[in-house]
């Protein structure tokens, strides 16, 4: 990450900010989930054991914020430019939420199987799509070197 | 923990008051007057961020509240829709257990009918009736607002069972247990409420759910009232009925429809909670019994399935002559079609009771004016084909999704004239084939006209134009779903699977499964959707012509692009607009 010094803090402060935007809109969107599927995808118990503390419900999600909150965003800022959907921030942030509904799934799955995998990894992926979204496209509205402008694209209707 | 809670509510409290008394503060006061707007213009001086949202009265701004809401509610609705077929993916109850698979096409069904579609559709109206009859603002601006602020709560109140266990969850997890916040579970009974069962049954939320079912036709019929004042009273001077757009005769069927039986509705759901709390007997036997609450109930129920349908064809005949060049063929049987069939809704509703046993001279009277509903409904799928004919149909997502609600209309249509049959009906009543029949009418036509909708007024709700290309990938994606989805069940049910289980015997396994992949292609079209709104209100091109849609070539630029087109210079004009 070559960065002007002056760019650094914005863009890394730009990042959390949308990190924590999109843990809010996902973690609202998983207690909702949670409840209204009657705990049967065990989402919790499935974060519990993304963030390797198997059984500890409580602790599993406080982990989990705080990686959803400031470990992964600081990570996409390193690693963004080799992200590829760019330059827009926001559809970065769509495939880097992607690899992480794939970690996800192969920690998180734990015994889940049949139908109740389907709908699982379909409504874990929309949350995570979702998450990556809000985290890319509040960090490129932090961004000071970043102007929404380039990405825009000219389009003819139909 | 509770001192916390406490103590956030009461800084919101103090916001809110604040910024009340911000806006206040202008030194301009707004007189008592009925509603009418003093001392402004219609969507100027408004205030801003938040509050504007909060506090305002312009009828595009409702509108959009009242679409937003819709959007919430049908997300909701779709994710139980989800899980109902997701249960149904195999044949034993091994996903949730039968108790939840009630509740859940409970809930769905609730809140798709009340939650979204009417929402959204007086939202439509709302943001485009004034524009379309030249209107500075409903007739009643404040009412309107009203109107809408009683539907949030209503939402709260109707699908309670599930806030309340997730804000008690929460607290558990701080070791807070509130045993009153498990109380309340989400109701099983079906959205017909049939009695005995919904007398009976103990579930508090239940009572909750009534009051939120009644609030929110207190809501629609309010939002009604305010409809048909509107295009009665407020036509600009050009606007006579002689011109009156179609979509505007649609909406005002509409509200016709709900004015005469919401009010059913909502006596029917008082006195449902006075036999589950007061003791009185309107549905027991001593009194009226159960048959008298299913007339009661299908008074207002087979209306209400106009209610819902009437706009979506007038969104279809609205649109489609306009993004294929071509006028509407037949314009007055459009409109006649669309009075006939408000009338006759009110005569049909016993074609849904026709198993219970009722006299057979009294089901033959039944069946002929609903077998006669159908032929309005056949004029409007003629005068659609014929505007078609030696039409330049461009296959935008729009008309993509016009002409798929055109063709699965055709088919729920007519599988709803053969259920009109006693005989017919007899065998299919309870099968899943009714339930084929009513989705293909209820999620193919009304929510592709919607997106259909969406689009075509995309640019002129955002000043952004979408992305066209993956509009287009939803809606033949969603299409298809559709059909994948639904026709399966007609299959099924004509074969006698019944509806409204969890479980199902093995051989139905492959066409179940094929009904749930429909379902969730159509889940992918919807976050196609949601993230084309989104990007594009980011990144999509700001629009510079207002005749997006080649319009004025054909003569068919209405009112609602004529105002925009004026905004658009206005801004050009003048860079620092209000909003
Ligand atoms: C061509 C006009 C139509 C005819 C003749 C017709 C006929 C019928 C009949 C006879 C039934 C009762 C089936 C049974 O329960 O055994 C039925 C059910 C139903 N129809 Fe239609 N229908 C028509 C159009 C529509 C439209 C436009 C909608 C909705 C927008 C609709 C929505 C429904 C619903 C929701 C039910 C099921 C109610 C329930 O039991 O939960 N129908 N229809
Ligand atoms: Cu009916």
């Amino acid at each position: 990450m070559a960065l002007a010094d002056e760019n650094r803090t914005r863009r890394v402060l730009g990042a959390i900010a949308g990190g924590v935007a999109g843990m809010a809109a996902m973690s609202i969107a998983f207690a909702l989930l949670e409840v209204e599927t009657r705990y049967e995808v065990g989402i919790f118990a499935g974060i519990a054991r993304f963030v390797m503390v198997p059984g500890n419900l409580a602790l599993g999600f406080l982990v989990f914020v705080l990686f959803g909150a400031i470990v992964w965003p600081l990570l996409f800022v390193f690693v963004e430019e080799h992200i590829p959907g760019g330059p827009d921030p926001g559809r970065r942030g769509l495939a880097f939420a992607t690899v992480l509904w794939v970690l996800f799934m192969l920690t998180a799955a734990g015994n889940v199987t049949g139908a109740t995998l389907l709908i699982y990894a379909t409504l874990t992926l929309v949350g995570h799509l979702a998450y990556g979204f809000i985290l890319g496209a509040v960090y490129g509205h932090v961004r000071p070197d970043f102007s929404l402008a380039e990405v825009r694209e000219r389009r003819n209707p139909r | 923990m509770w001192l916390y809670l406490l103590g956030l509510l009461g800084a919101a409290f103090v916001l809110i008051a604040a910024g009340l008394a911000l806006r206040g503060g202008g030194g301009s006061r707004i007189a008592a007057d009925g509603g009418l707007l003093a001392d402004r213009g219609s969507s100027y001086g408004k205030a801003f961020g938040l509050s504007r949202w909060l506090t305002t009265v312009d009828h595009k701004d409702i509108g959009l509240l009242y679409i937003a809401l819709g959007v919430v509610a049908g997300l909701w609705g779709g994710v139980d829709a989800m899980m109902i077929r997701t249960e149904l993916a195999t044949p034993p109850t091994d996903v949730w257990d039968t108790r939840t698979y009630n509740e859940l096409f409970t809930t769905h069904g609730i809140t798709m009918l009340f939650l979204f579609v009417t929402p959204v559709f007086t939202g439509i109206a709302n943001y485009f009736i004034p524009l379309l009859v030249d209107a500075d603002d409903m007739a009643f601006p404040r009412i309107n607002a009203i109107a809408f602020w009683l539907l949030p709560p209503s939402l709260v109140f109707i699908r309670a069972g599930l806030v309340t266990e997730v804000l008690a969850k929460v607290l558990e997890a701080f070791g807070v247990v509130v045993e009153a916040l498990f109380a309340l579970e989400p109701p099983g009974i079906g959205w017909t409420l049939y009695t005995p069962m919904s007398i009976e049954a103990l579930n508090p939320q239940i009572d909750v759910f009534l009051l939120g079912l009644h609030l929110s036709g207190i809501a629609t019929t309010i939002g009604a009232i305010n409809i048909i004042v509107t295009i009665f009273t407020e036509r600009g001077e050009e606007v006579g009925w002689e011109n009156l757009d179609i979509l505007s005769w649609a909406l005002l069927t509409m509200s016709g429809l709900i004015l005469f039986s919401f009010p059913v509705l909502g006596s029917v759901l008082v006195m449902l909670l006075m036999d589950r709390n007061f003791g009185t007997t309107f549905f027991l036997a001593e009194g009226g019994g159960a048959l008298l609450y299913q007339h009661l109930f299908w008074f207002f129920g087979h209306p209400e399935v106009y209610v819902i349908v009437l706009p979506a064809f007038g969104l279809i005949s609205f649109m489609l002559p306009r993004l294929v060049g071509r006028r509407l063929f037949g314009f007055k049987f459009l409109v006649y079609s669309t009075l006939a069939i408000g009338v006759l809704s009110f005569g049909v509703w016993a074609h849904h009771m026709f198993a219970t046993g009722m006299d057979p001279r009294i089901r033959g009277s039944f069946m002929a004016v609903s077998i006669a509903i159908a032929v309005p409904s056949a004029v409007k799928v003629f005068n659609w084909i014929a505007t078609l004919w030696y039409s330049r149909i461009r296959l935008s997502a729009p008309a993509i999704f016009l002409l798929g609600g055109i063709a699965v209309f055709i088919v729920g249509g007519v599988t709803g004239v053969f259920l009109a049959s006693v005989p017919v009906d007899m065998v299919f009543h309870g099968t899943y084939y009714v339930v084929g029949h009513f989705h293909l009418i209820l999620m193919g036509i009304i929510p592709f006209t919607m997106f259909a909708a969406s689009y075509y007024w995309y640019p002129l709700l955002t000043g952004r134009m979408y992305d066209p290309r993956l509009a287009r990938i939803q809606a033949v994606l969603t299409v298809v779903g559709g059909f994948v989805a639904f026709v399966p069940m007609l299959v099924v049910g004509a074969d006698g699977l019944p509806r409204r289980y969890a479980q199902y015997p093995p051989e139905y396994a492959l066409l179940n499964q094929v009904s749930t992949l429909g379902a969730y292609l159509i889940g992918a079209g919807v976050v196609l959707w949601v993230y084309n709104v989104f990007q594009s209100l980011r990144v999509g091109p700001e629009v510079e012509d207002a005749d997006v849609w080649n319009l004025k070539e054909t003569g068919q630029f209405s009112r609602e692009w004529q105002w925009f087109e004026r905004r658009l210079e206005q801004r050009r004009g003048e860079p620092s607009d209000d909003d």
